[in-house]
């Protein structure tokens, strides 16, 4: 019989490009605490643990799990880390969620993190070799070729990088805080992978990220409302491979559909109140309204442009501030799925997305070929 | 709480232990999962879950695992995860899967090269990164210390150690896919000089490299896809600290634990596959299943002392007491894993060849 | 996708001072007399050594700068200051320290104990054979070392000259070496009786980040495609491979078909054309990190090839300006004079080496390809 598993404690760090205030163990304690502090309850209640972390040569720590299983309170516990490129922390909420409702599991500790400052995390992305591209001069042609198909004016990306950067400003918990960003002062920052200048990526941030989840008893004790899980979804495809997609994966029409079948969602613009996506450069707000057929095909910079976007607007994307305000690699699909709990459960401050009920996480990685989704909302099973 | 689902491994499928293999771990999972889906008659698109186990580490680069899911068939898209730990550990969370009700077939697969790289260098960095990695601090020296408390305990001899080299060799003389295989005499190993007191060479693991994979189902599915399947009786993990000062080397507690929520002591076990890559740690393993010598047979397939595909080794032993109860030769195994150094975290799985329903856990 | 490296590529070296005898010199590969002369599991100390030229090898290295929080950072402080540590939980001091009581995983309120420099052996084992990430060349026991004082042990080295000197129980102390960073490579361990009185002077600030160089080789043979493909470069040709399966050409060929899954060999191979247009491109402005090469701005491109069905990827263009680029170009290559062609940098994982056999890819003059056929031809 399967259990249904509800976010009933958040807990974060705050991000910042190095935090070398902190150990490795310091970091993740300071948020798994948070954490089960927020859900009324002690690590000591915790049954099962899961980590999500991007490839380990980030912080050249392998196989973390083995060596931060004390500082957790894991020991005599199980525990497992998940590795799923970018898109891990939200695979690892699946995963999560997954030991919830399987019935064997009262209360699971997902924790998330990266502590990228201490190793270099271009040279992870470039396989540690001279000359990588990274992620940003992988995807750089892509949107490109996104640019050409849609026909987009070249502005939506730095309206988009302008929007996250506005929403951060709101989040205590964000990296960037450029209290005077604006479409001039991102036009004109240096180009890094044409078509995408600098205040159009990502940073690169230290930070951990955790949450608990409980089945439907665990879920009514706590001091917060919680944040029911109500869908789930993961598809995967090859990176490379004749006629591949890059621009519109496969894999992203599918998780979507899968997860909005689930989830009984068939007009995600209308039924969805606000989304977390994983948005690591600007362009990729567009993309992934299109890529998963949260609007029709090439109508998807039209919605960013018509500001529905921004917080206030009829449909939300990243008030938190997103991937281009805050970026622990490992982290950042977590805390999506997370922030994604924050509005439905009415905690988000002065991000707060108002009468936000059901919201959609989300997370992508590799070369733009895993995905890994969830809806939450403040009811148990909401109807359209 | 309520029973869990039952499920079976009902196919299985590993390449051999290579020395050294010459071409990219995508070809020795494609080479498993073409043979679990030939075996089973299923299409690609009836596997409901993929998840594999492997390290980009063990495999020399950030992202290496990227690359595998050319192995695994994963167009058009499939539904899949990753564990960046022995397949073992993917095995459970397939299992959980399985749980749900929705999807009823799940593929695991586990897969690693240790030729390339050097072994002892890349495992040291799984130890505390502060105090513990900078002094390079290798597997076969913990699992030299290890040793060490044994001996110093009464609890085990150098004899001991030899003894179960000796069985692991000559049982794996039946295995096609072990990669040590030989009659050779206790006595002779005991003349050898050591490797990291008081262990020697012949102790460790071999280098390997391979592949493996299974095809777990849910109830009725189950019994669709084999004759006879391996049913999953219970299936638990635990670990314990990281600071081998703060343990009892002698002893894994872990693995008693896992042990006692999988069910081990439910019934007899006719057979225990145990990832013993250091040969104390079998007598180790023995005494904390609490494995009665006499009626159980340990290791039958050399275990990890015969072949060490490193991410794999751990299905691997799941893949051995699975087709022993497919072919009739047992009917309840105990499979184990391990991960860290000195058995520092345990899985233990407990496969039957009758469809009870499983244990309730406690 | 980090904006710009914080460190220069230079970096402190992380690998201790050494005292005692000299490295023995060891052939590679064997490394004891044993009962057998069968090598493989003696390969636990070195990574195979493959014959010929077709290898390839690697380096996966990069300087990790830890910071170490305050427990960790007062114990390496210590260690730099000459001084070994322990936290106190409860009745017990632990050394190594650590920031939580280990049975409840509760916060310790950080209060540290000077123990040491003496300490007693629990478990030891004598590494015959030491890789050249270990703290010595020689052997050297590890061991669980019992500081005075404290109440748990800690893991180090123990420079006892040989095993004949070791015993479960034996009396140990601390040794610092001249050259201190702030690491657990600061110090090492010799027998009690042997340990000479040192005068350490203590440093000024307290540690907070501690440095780990990790180095790994990895060394492999060429796969058989790729030693083809290498081959193939050096004749002047990109060799595919036509998967027997779907027909389609895959270049440069992974061995396999992973839409199909099946795997292909030499019969499959085929010769492609070397000119073909570009699929996808961006130009890249290096970013500064360990090992990084690049300096000036470059276009990377993805090709497709006349006649194949998979773009080569990771072309860089420096003699096409940026403004002529486009998604359609046609090129063609010119190869280097044969004797300049080197495929010694080619490995196992990444695409072409193609800079290092072609020395630029000319725009052929011709009309574009329609974009739209090269749109899913990206990657």
């Amino acid at each position: 019989m399967r259990r249904q598993s509800a976010v009933v404690g958040i807990g974060q760090t705050k991000y910042k490009r190095a935090r070398d205030d902190l150990s490795l163990e310091g970091l993740v304690r300071e948020a798994a605490h948070r954490a089960v502090e927020d859900a009324g309850i002690t690590l000591a209640d915790v049954d099962a643990f899961v980590i999500g972390k991007a490839p380990d040569a980030l912080e050249g720590v392998m196989m973390p799990e083995l060596s931060l299983a004390d500082a957790l309170g894991a020991i005599g516990k199980p525990i497992h880390r998940v590795h799923t490129a970018g898109s891990v922390g939200a695979a690892t909420a699946i995963s999560g969620s997954i030991m919830i409702e399987s019935g064997r599991y009262d209360r699971v500790l997902v924790l998330c993190y990266e502590k990228q400052s201490e190793g270099n995390a271009t040279w992870a992305l470039s396989g540690g070799r001279s000359g990588g591209q990274g992620a940003g001069g992988t995807f750089a042609p892509w949107i490109r070729s996104y640019i050409q198909r849609s026909g987009a004016p070249e502005h939506i990306g730095w309206k988009v990088a302008v929007k996250d950067r506005r929403h951060a400003l709101r989040n205590p918990n964000a990296h960037l805080r450029i209290d005077d960003i604006s479409i001039e002062k991102v036009k004109e920052s240096p180009m890094l992978w044409d078509p995408l200048h600098f205040l159009e990526s990502c940073p690169s941030s230290d930070g951990a990220a955790a949450i608990v989840l409980g089945n439907e008893e665990v879920a009514t004790k706590g001091p917060n409302p919680p944040a029911w899980v109500v869908a789930h979804a993961k598809r995967s495809e090859l990176s490379s491979f004749p006629g591949r997609d890059t621009v519109k994966p496969q894999a992203g029409i599918d998780c979507a559909r899968a997860l909005f079948e689930e989830a009984g969602i068939t007009r995600p613009l209308e039924q969805i109140d606000c989304a977390e996506l994983y948005v690591p450069f600007s362009w990729y707000e567009p993309m992934w309204l299109e890529g998963h057929e949260i609007t029709p095909g090439g109508d998807g910079w039209k919605l960013t442009d018509s500001g529905a976007t921004e917080l206030g607007g009829s449909f939300p994307i990243n008030p938190s501030g997103g991937v281009l305000s805050s970026n622990p690699i490992g982290a950042s699909g977590l805390i999506r799925c997370l922030e994604a709990a924050n509005q439905v459960r009415g905690t988000a401050g002065d991000y707060q997305v108002d009468g936000a009920r059901v919201a959609l996480g989300h997370a992508y990685g590799g070369a733009a070929q895993y995905f890994a989704m969830w809806i939450v909302s403040s009811e148990r099973q909401p109807t359209f | 709480m309520a029973m869990d689902r039952p499920v079976a491994v009902v196919a299985v499928a590993q390449t051999p232990s290579y020395r050294r293999y010459d071409d990219g771990e995508p070809v020795l999972i494609m080479t498993c999962v073409n043979d679990l889906l030939a075996r089973t008659g299923l299409a690609r698109d009836e596997i409901g879950f993929t998840v594999a186990g492997s390290c980009d580490y063990l495999s020399g680069m950030p992202f290496a695992f990227v690359q595998n899911l050319d192995g695994m068939g994963a167009w058009p898209p499939i539904y899949e995860s990753h564990v960046e730990m022995d397949a073992a550990w993917a095995l459970a969370e397939a299992y959980l899967r399985l749980q749900l009700g929705d999807v009823d077939v799940a593929l695991v697969v586990g897969s690693g090269k240790s030729s390339p790289g050097r072994p002892r260098e890349v495992f040291s960095l799984q130890t505390d990164p502060y105090l513990m990695a900078p002094l390079g601090i290798d597997p076969p020296s913990l699992a030299g210390l290890q040793a060490r408390t044994l001996v110093d305990a009464g609890t085990a001899t150098e004899r001991d150690f030899a003894e179960v080299v000796a069985r692991s060799r000559r049982a794996a003389l039946d295995n096609p896919n072990a990669q040590v295989k030989q009659e050779v005499s206790v006595d002779d190993l005991l003349a050898a000089p050591y490797f990291a007191a008081p262990l020697r060479a012949h102790d460790l693991p071999p280098i390997s490299d391979g592949a493996a994979a299974l095809i777990v189902a849910a109830g009725d599915r189950a019994a669709e896809l084999a004759q006879r399947p391996a049913w999953v009786h219970g299936l638990d993990h635990r670990i314990e600290s990281h600071h081998p000062g703060l343990r009892d080397l002698t002893a894994s507690p872990s693995t008693a634990l896992a042990a006692e929520h999988a069910g081990v002591h439910d019934g007899p076990i006719d057979v225990a596959e145990v990832m013993a890559c250091f040969s104390p740690e079998e007598l180790v393993l023995r005494a904390a299943l609490g494995l009665d010598d006499g009626a159980t047979e340990v290791n039958p397939s050399g275990g990890p002392l015969a072949g060490n595909p490193m991410m794999a080794t751990g299905l691997v032993r799941v893949i051995e007491v699975a087709q022993r109860i497919f072919d009739g030769e047992a009917g309840r195994g105990v499979a184990h894993a391990s991960s860290g150094p000195c058995l520092q975290q345990n899985l233990v799985c407990v496969l039957t060849g009758e469809r009870t329903m499983s244990a309730e856990r406690a | 996708m980090v904006l710009a490296s914080r460190r220069a590529n230079s970096c402190p070296s992380a690998t201790p001072k050494r005292t005692g005898p000299p490295a023995p010199q060891r052939p590679p590969g064997a490394a004891v007399a044993g009962v057998e002369r069968n090598v493989f599991y003696f390969a636990w100390m070195c990574a195979a050594e493959p014959a010929g030229l077709n290898k390839s090898e690697a380096t996966l290295e990069l300087p990790y700068s830890r910071s170490t929080g305050p427990v960790v950072g007062a114990f390496l402080t210590g260690l730099r200051d000459g001084r070994i540590v322990g936290a106190r939980c409860g009745d017990r001091v632990l050394c190594p320290p650590l920031e939580y009581d280990p049975e409840t995983a509760a916060p310790l309120d950080g209060e540290m104990v000077e123990v040491g420099p003496g300490g007693t052996v629990g478990a030891w084992t004598w590494v015959a054979e030491p890789t050249r990430k270990h703290p010595f060349p020689h052997p050297f026991a590890f061991a669980l070392i019992t500081l005075d004082g404290a109440d748990t042990p800690l893991v180090h080295a123990i420079d006892a000259g040989s095993p004949d000197a070791m015993s479960t129980g034996m009396r140990v102390a601390a040794q610092f070496g001249a050259d201190r960073h702030g690491a657990i490579t600061d110090l090492w361990f010799v027998p009690e009786a042997e340990a000479a009185n040192q005068d350490i002077t203590p440093g000024d600030e307290p540690v907070t980040v501690t440095e780990h160089l990790i180095s790994l080789q990895i060394r492999e043979r060429l796969y058989p495609h790729r030693i083809r493909f290498a081959e193939g470069l050096r004749r002047g040709e990109i060799i595919g491979q036509r998967s027997p399966a779907s027909g389609k050409v895959f270049v440069p060929a992974r061995g396999y078909d992973n839409l199909e899954r099946v795997t292909m060999s030499e019969a499959d191979d085929v010769v492609v054309a070397d000119r073909g247009a570009v699929s996808a491109f961006t130009v890249i402005t290096p970013v500064e990190y360990y090992g990084q090469k690049e300096t000036e701005p470059y276009i990377r491109a993805s090709i497709l090839l006349d006649g194949t069905d998979q773009a080569i990827m990771g072309v860089d263009l420096r003699d096409i300006p940026v403004s002529d680029m486009r998604v359609g170009l046609r090129l063609q290559a010119e190869w280097r004079p044969s004797a300049e062609r080197d495929v010694s940098g080619l490995d196992n994982r990444w695409g072409g080496a193609w800079e290092s056999v072609i020395e630029r890819w000319e725009p052929t003059g011709e009309p574009d390809v329609d974009p739209r056929q090269l749109q899913d031809y990206a990657f």
